[in-house]
């Protein structure tokens, strides 16, 4: 034990990765969703 | 006024802040030239980050809700800055003295923090804009923010938790930081399960709007929590505390997911005024019914 933290790549690795995945799965989500409401927009305007 | 001039003036001022917040520094690190016009680190700071905030406020304020283009430009932009923050976040930057490579998520953990708490402010600011003007875009942007807010908060905690566990050696602590970041995220996941409950637009955009100027308490709380209390979690930094190999990785990332946060900001945006579009349109005629 000298107070230094000695390797841990794997947690920064997890870290990166989650970041990454949400933000890229919430813009997925994003881009889902605005296409339903343009749909839904677009179907209303019809009627 | 042109409609595209908001969003030219908000590109400069976006440049601006790319220029001394990241190519000055790069260049003097890398290229070792001098292209900082004579200014100290303090005012580069300065510039750059007040140049990025009033950018990002003029391209929200000024978006029409009509068209993604700029958002994905935004996104764009900001997915690329990322690459370039993590490449050197990962690969270039040195590892820490004490953490050693566990430091480098600080790149990704403190970016997310500022931007999370950025997005909460943005919340607060339509709040109370929808409660003097009534003018439902500001609901639309309000209701965005939330959620943005709120992805980037759980990330933070996340983040949070996979760093405390190699340096703290536990992965949760009911330290104050972090029981007012986990207060702030479970205020606004309620007022955004609030807004799903209350079918009235109006009602929905009062209480939500109210809720948010209650919850926006703790923001500042959460970023003094650790001057105020004894705390487990390090001090705020600057860039007198940072070592300059630091700063590429930690203000690319903070730029990059500032853009990203923006686009995803105005893209939701359009989401909810689509909806609120379809929910406060009159009720179609019934046929024959005189206009």
């Amino acid at each position: 034990m000298n107070g230094v933290v000695t390797g841990g790549w794997n947690f920064v690795i997890a870290a990166y990765g989650i970041t990454v995945a949400v933000l890229a799965i919430y813009g997925l989500t994003l881009i889902t969703r605005l296409r339903e409401e343009k749909r839904h927009d677009a179907e209303s305007d019809r009627y | 006024m042109p409609r595209r001039y908001p969003y030219v003036i908000s590109s400069a001022l976006l440049a601006v802040a790319i220029y001394f917040g990241l190519a000055v520094t790069y260049v003097d690190q890398y290229l070792h030239a001098d292209i900082s016009l004579g200014l100290p680190v303090a005012a580069r700071t300065l510039i750059a980050v007040l140049s990025g905030l009033i950018g990002a406020a003029i391209y929200l304020a000024a978006d029409d809700l009509k068209s993604p283009r700029c958002a994905n430009r935004l996104i764009f932009t900001g997915v690329i800055l990322m690459l370039i923050g993590t490449w050197f976040g990962l690969f270039v930057a040195p590892p820490e003295e004490f953490m050693g490579d566990v430091q480098r998520i600080m790149y990704v953990h403190v970016p997310t923090a500022w931007n999370g708490l950025l997005a909460l402010t943005v919340a607060f600011v339509c709040a109370i804009v929808f409660l003097f003007k009534g003018d439902w875009k500001w609901d639309a942007r309000m209701e965005a923010s939330i959620e943005v807010g709120v992805v980037l908060a759980f990330l933070l905690c996340v983040q949070g938790a996979i760093w405390a566990k190699p340096t703290w050696g536990v992965w949760w602590d009911w330290d104050p930081r972090l029981t007012t970041t986990a207060v702030l995220l479970f205020a606004f996941l309620g007022i955004l399960a609030l807004r799903k409950f209350v079918d009235d637009p109006m009602k929905r955009a009062i209480w939500s709007s109210v809720a948010t100027i209650i919850a926006y308490v703790d923001v500042p709380i959460v970023y003094f929590s650790v001057r105020w209390w004894n705390s487990l979690h390090q001090l705020q930094s600057n860039p007198n505390t940072v070592s300059k190999p630091f700063w590429i990785p930690l203000r690319a990332n903070a730029f990059g997911i500032l853009f990203v946060m923006v686009g995803f900001i105005m893209l939701r945006a359009r989401i909810a005024s689509l909806r609120l579009e379809t929910e406060i349109a009159p009720p179609p005629l019934e046929f024959g019914e005189a206009v």
